[in-house]
């Protein structure tokens, strides 16, 4: 594994995973691109002739979607970051041999659908359930206050099943940190907040970005929890993409904005990897 | 180890300063219970409602305590096969991806080629493209080459939308790996591959089993990308979600907690017999 | 042109097989992919059904849930039933789990005039609509469906299949009121008292089907849905909107609100008669109530699309108009049954199901029903203004 092997290596490592991708990926999006160029409506057919339009129409018809599902995206990862990484951490450090297990208990919501998982929430913060009645007891809900159908309840929707997504890259790289070396911290005076804050964080920020990533880029796109949670008020770009495609048959729209929403994700991503040094985060350190 | 040097050079700590060094020892332990719990609230209702005992077709208020659902769980035609076939997709689709991802983070971690730049950026794509329009395409593409969707198709698009994921796992444990184990081994007179299946992949496997679980989770939850590539395979999702109109039988929550309680059991197991294992060979030792 | 149809069939049969392999079928296909995702307009290439009059195993797709079963057994006794009966097997797949999502899954091969592995497909007024005005659909082969005038009168000629040449509805339902008198402390009996009565602010569902919800307050207003002209559409989204902006409306759900409804977050909301009766029997307080101003009837359809059998289509299709066996149906699914002398034979299996007016309406709650113009919904425009009025 070393560089002086030959070139040829990486591409073969690339290569199966790349004719799947180039195959079963690349082609469906050239013909996504070539839908979001064309103009007409489901009774008149399709035409191709550079809808350009179709871009400049998702952006500004749509701004407040895209604006509102990074929101919620954003709060998202940052909450299910604020629960995951201490579980994460309790895991790693702590789990010992039950640690393949508790990480199957991390993704056991997974195996009853999305569906009955949500049913099961409403079940709980119901208006007339318990949660909500202690809630307006204790004066944070007015007397009529609830917690479903709002953007609260939208943002906790996505939260709750995007946690495993965080939780995992952050076993990941927390699992893989020498405890030698948090002890070895400590034997020199720091703290445990300072062996924590200036060994074990640090050393953690690749699962860091990887679980940010795959909570943040997939929740960016999420209709469900706001159809099923929220009221119109919520609703996201993926529901906007969603009604487009399915209902009103304006597939170019819905392609344009598809990749609109795909072209600000991506930036966001990279100005995040920027911002935390993308060497530490994407290559080998030597 | 370090330990005899590390205990003699540790300062002594004031009664209140260990008092305070247990909470904080237990309140993670606490916090992360707390978590695991808030993840298996859903379930615990699940379950409860396994229970019930409705009179109409709708499963959404406590009628009463029954176990009736539960003597009959396949009595529902349709719901045994979809969940079969949700998992069987699941398992390949979750090994397959989780195989290509492994080989892409490898490239991607250690080696300077051309293309790396855009290819770590291109990983991204597939997780970024909302369901809707990837599954119509993907039907498309399926429709132009003539290939009947079924079982096979749901497979190949289960692939494609987890090897980004198992990339992206796999890679936060690539990019802070040690590297000199592996000179070590070389140095030992180990070659590349010995090196690479005795060294590395041990090591790494953590990321690996991750990535598969994270792999295996989308796969068995996944609702719009399949219900365009299905044809006439019917998943557990696609059949809870059309169930849902008419009501969804207490039978889909007994068999929900018969996966839930079989992976479990299943894992336990494992645990349990690596435990003997070791004591056998601690034993024998 | 039954002959021209059968040439063309067999040819395009032996094309489709050479697909797989074959590069014969290469350039028009990726020609047909440079189109994009959206096929659309009318079904150009005519891959004519299978008119051999032998029957043949068949492919149905079906709402989850929507024929009967036999627990113990883990039997549907009607599919059972006609496969005895007629020597076939039946593959039943419940894939239908809406309108709009199946429609996304055919439509790419029924434009380009492919079949789509199915003999049968249920699917609602308004798609049926769409797939017959585009010709995506088979004729029923009426010769072998002596017990097709068992079809009741009041859904003998929607407009969209004025003699049902290519449509037989298998269950029919009611869109009305449904709320609960301890949560709303009084009848609710008018779509306007759902959108403007003040002690019912934020506790209030519309559906997010649009013949339905837009139906019902159409007729609130004084307008017909059934023929929707001038700028009643509009005026229907406007009476909307302002509920909408006053915080009246909760939210716009699909049937998730059955259990809203159940747990009590709704206090009343647009709701399909069902689903209604299916609550009832765990909490009998809550109603269904018919408009003052008219409900909407709806129906999902059978159908055969390209390339489905027509023969052993339109066997089954009158299987299920014997009046026993659509009792035997209906005693599970609780839906209306489209089927004369249903009522008769559901007296000797279930009394109480009988008289439910809810499964069996009779005559004067018809006459207030009305079935929403399909024309107008599958009006792009119309649509697009609902989307919005929705969020999306």
């Amino acid at each position: 594994m070393l560089h002086r092997r030959s070139w040829a290596v990486p591409y073969l490592l690339l290569l199966p995973g790349f004719l799947w991708l180039g195959l079963f990926f690349v082609v469906p999006i050239y013909y996504l691109a070539v839908t979001s160029l064309q103009t007409g409506d489901f009774s008149q057919g399709y035409t191709f002739d550079w809808a350009v339009g179709n871009y400049a129409n998702a952006v500004t018809t749509y701004s407040e979607h895209l604006f509102r599902s990074v929101r919620y995206a954003g709060a998202a990862t940052l909450i299910a970051f604020v629960i995951g990484y201490p579980l994460a951490y309790w895991i790693a450090f702590r789990g010992g041999r039950w640690k393949n297990l508790l990480l199957l208990l991390v993704i056991a919501p997974f195996f009853v659908t999305y569906l009955i998982r949500t049913i099961a929430w409403q079940t709980i913060l119901t208006d007339q359930g318990p949660v909500v009645g202690v809630l307006r007891d204790a004066g944070f809900l007015d007397d009529t206050g609830r917690l479903l159908a709002t953007s609260i309840a939208v943002v906790a929707g996505i939260t709750y099943n995007f946690l495993p997504f965080m939780v995992l890259p952050l076993y990941v790289s927390l699992e893989q940190v020498d405890k030698r070396l948090v002890d070895a911290a400590q034997d020199l005076y720091a703290s445990r907040a300072q062996a924590f804050l200036r060994v074990t964080l640090p050393l953690s920020l690749p699962g860091i970005f990887a679980g940010t990533l795959l909570t943040f880029i997939p929740a960016a796109g999420d209709f469900v929890n706001a159809t099923l949670l929220g009221t119109p008020a919520q609703f996201m770009v993926g529901n906007v993409i969603q009604s487009r495609f399915l209902v009103v048959l304006d597939y170019p729209q819905a392609a344009a904005l598809s990749f609109v929403l795909m072209s600000s994700v991506l930036v966001l991503i990279v100005l995040f990897a920027r911002l935390l040094g993308t060497e530490k985060l994407m290559e080998q350190a030597r | 180890m370090s330990t005899a040097a590390a205990t003699v050079s540790r300062p002594r700590r004031s009664a209140g300063a260990r008092a305070w060094a247990l909470a904080r020892h237990h309140s993670l332990t606490v916090f992360a219970v707390l978590a695991l719990a808030y993840l298996l609230i859903p379930i615990g209702v699940i379950v409860l409602f396994s229970f019930n005992d409705p009179a109409g077709r709708f499963n959404y208020t406590w009628q009463g305590f029954t176990t009736e659902a539960w003597r009959a769980p396949f009595g529902v035609p349709g719901l045994g096969d979809a969940m079969a076939a949700s998992l069987q997709i699941a398992a390949l689709a979750s090994i397959v991806a989780t195989i290509l991802g492994t080989l892409i983070a490898l490239a991607l971690v250690r080696y300077a080629f051309r293309g790396r730049g855009a290819t770590n950026f291109l990983i991204f794509v597939p997780m970024v493209t909302p369901e809707v329009v990837l599954g119509a395409s993907l039907l498309a593409l399926f429709l132009n080459l003539g290939v009947a969707r079924g079982f096979w198709t749901i497979f190949i698009a289960h692939v494609m939308f987890n090897i980004s994921f198992v990339v992206v796992t796999v890679r936060a444990r690539l990019v802070g790996f040690d590297r000199s184990l592996e000179e070590a081994a070389m140095d030992l007179g180990a070659n590349a591959w010995t090196t690479f299946t005795r060294v590395t992949l041990p090591l790494i496997a953590p990321a690996i089993f991750a990535g598969g679980l994270i792999a295996f989770a989308l796969s068995v939850d996944d609702f719009v990308i399949t219900s365009f590539n299905a044809g006439a395979t019917v998943t557990f999702p696609l059949f809870v979600w059309g169930a849902a109109r008419v009501g969804v039988p207490p039978q889909v929550n007994v068999i929900g907690t018969l996966i839930f309680l079989t992976a479990v059991g299943l894992m336990l197991a494992n645990v349990l017999f690596q435990y003997r294992r070791e004591r056998q060979a601690k034993g024998a030792a | 042109m039954t002959e021209r149809r059968r040439d063309y069939l067999t040819r395009r049969r032996l094309l489709e097989r050479a697909a797989v392999g074959g590069a014969a079928i290469a350039v028009p296909s990726w020609l047909a992919a440079c189109g994009g995702i959206g096929g659309g307009g009318n079904g150009n290439g005519d891959a004519g059904g299978d008119d051999d009059r032998t029957p043949r195993n068949i492919q149905i797709s079906n709402w989850p849930l929507y024929i009967d079963i036999d627990e113990e057994t883990r039997r549907r006794p009607t599919i059972q039933g006609f496969m005895d009966e007629y020597g076939v097997s039946v593959n039943y797949v419940e894939d239908v789990n809406d309108n709009n999502e199946y429609f996304a899954r055919i439509q790419p091969a029924l434009s380009q005039g492919r079949g789509i592995d199915r003999d049968i497909m249920v699917l609602t007024d308004w798609m049926a609509a769409r797939l017959i005005r585009n010709e995506w659909v088979e004729p029923l082969d009426e010769e072998a469906m002596e017990n097709k005038g068992n079809l009741v009168e009041a859904l003998q000629s929607p407009n969209f299949d004025p003699e049902r040449r290519f449509s037989m509805p298998w269950q029919s339902g009611m869109t009305g009121i449904g709320y609960n008198p301890e949560l709303t402390g009084g009848e609710v009996t008018t779509i306007e008292q759902l959108l403007t009565d003040e002690n019912l602010r934020g506790r209030v569902a519309l559906l997010s089907e649009m013949p339905d919800t837009v139906g019902l307050v159409m007729l609130s207003n004084g307008d017909d849905p059934s023929q929707v002209e001038g700028g009643a559409f509009e005026r229907a989204i406007q009476t909307i909107q302002q509920a909408v902006d006053r915080g009246q409306i909760r939210q716009f759900t699909g049937n998730e609100y059955s259990g809203m409804l159940a747990r009590g977050e709704l206090a009343a909301c647009v709701a399909w008669s069902g689903d209604i009766t299916q609550l009832q029997l765990d909490n009998p307080d809550l109603r269904f109530a018919i408009p003052e101003d008219g409900a909407m009837l709806w129906t999902d359809n059978m159908l055969i699309p390209t390339g489905g059998h027509r023969y052993t289509a339109s066997l089954f299709m009158d299987y299920v108009y014997r009046p026993e066996i659509a009792a035997q149906v209906a005693e599970y699914v609780n839906f209306i049954s489209p089927v004369d002398g249903a009522q008769e034979e559901m007296r000797e299996r279930d009394e109480e199901l009988a008289e439910d007016p809810l499964i069996f309406p009779d005559e004067e709650m018809l006459a207030n029903t009305h079935i929403f113009d399909a024309e107008a919904a599958d009006n792009q425009e119309y649509r697009e203004q609902f989307q919005t009025l929705l969020g999306a």
